[in-house]
């Protein structure tokens, strides 16, 4: 009785403590070369490098940007600017990744429709449309 | 042949008879004085019989204390090897389950922290992408991965450019 009950506990425990929700980060950048300097935001800087090194821009401008905690795995949410939105739709896990249907929208217009499977220690990045001197990032990650 | 102590002590003690007797007494010089050594010899007898009576008494009390305690040594020399002093059967049956208890626990534990390989080896993947040939008909899209980074990129080519206030919030 005693093992039992040790062994239920023990997997009891462990279970919530594997089960802990996760939150995905979800952001528009605008990387440039122009303008006053300014600090990389925060949920960029583990990103930084890899970025410069990828669009060639120093500057790195978050102008929109979502977090959501995933509980069911069936959430569905929306990181907006003034003329952008990036609609994303959890489909579940897969692989111990999450699947998700992202949408990147220009005003009415989808600009982009991709299905990915977000893993925990990787970032997806798409690069988007030109906007002025600089260029259109989306950047999505688990938190 | 006895000597004449050996026939002094039996004649004190009555052991001698017939011939013997009477060769012995004949052989005595005085023998008045020689029944008067008798009689002190046997009242000498009867008295250290006398006393060492309480003596023997207490000699068999100890002796008895000896053989009881030396019962007691034999039966516990007897039971010591069928008992198994502090581990008994039920201690080691507890001991046991106890040990693979905390064995499974570890285990659990273990198995449970330990990083799941397809979370933090595998990279993002892109199942699909499109775009609208309407709305963007020279776009091209390519997928490579930064595996040095762990980070995937889709790169989206020939989108239709934006001027500056696009980038605003």
């Amino acid at each position: 009785m005693l093992f039992i009950a040790i062994f239920a506990i023990a997997l009891s425990s462990s279970s919530v403590a594997t089960r802990g929700d996760q939150t995905v980060w979800s952001g528009i950048v605008i990387a440039s070369n122009s303008g006053p300097p300014e600090p990389t935001p925060t949920e960029l800087t583990p990103l930084e490098g890899t970025l410069r090194q990828l669009f060639g821009y120093t500057r790195l401008h978050l102008i929109g940007e979502a977090r959501k905690t995933l509980k069911s795995g069936q959430e569905d949410w929306l990181a907006t600017t003034k003329y952008f939105a990036l609609r994303v739709d959890a489909r579940g896990q897969k692989d111990g990744a999450y699947v998700l249907n992202l949408k990147l929208l220009q005003e009415n217009k989808v600009l982009l429709e991709t299905d990915a499977q977000l893993s925990k220690a990787s970032p997806l990045v798409i690069r988007g449309p030109q906007i002025g001197d600089g260029q259109l990032v989306i950047v999505l990650m688990v938190q | 042949m006895k000597t004449f102590e050996e026939k002094w002590t039996a004649w004190i003690d009555d052991q001698l008879t017939g011939r013997e007797l009477d060769e012995f007494e004949a052989s005595l010089p005085d023998k008045a004085a020689a029944q008067a050594e008798k009689q002190s010899a046997k009242q000498l007898g009867s008295l250290l019989r006398e006393q060492m009576a309480p003596v023997l008494n207490n000699a068999e009390f100890f002796s008895h204390q000896l053989r009881e305690r030396l019962d007691r040594e034999d039966r516990r020399s007897t039971a010591r090897p069928v008992s198994t002093g502090w581990w008994t059967i039920r201690r080691l049956l507890w001991s046991g389950a106890t040990a693979l208890a905390i064995f499974v626990i570890c285990a659990v534990v273990v198995i449970h922290n330990k990083p799941s390989p397809d979370q933090s080896e595998y990279l993002t993947q892109i199942l699909n992408y499109r775009v609208d040939p309407a709305v963007s008909p020279n776009a091209t899209i390519t997928m490579f991965e930064k595996k040095d980074e762990h980070v995937t990129v889709l790169w989206v080519d020939g989108l239709q450019s934006l001027p500056p206030e696009y980038a605003a919030k």
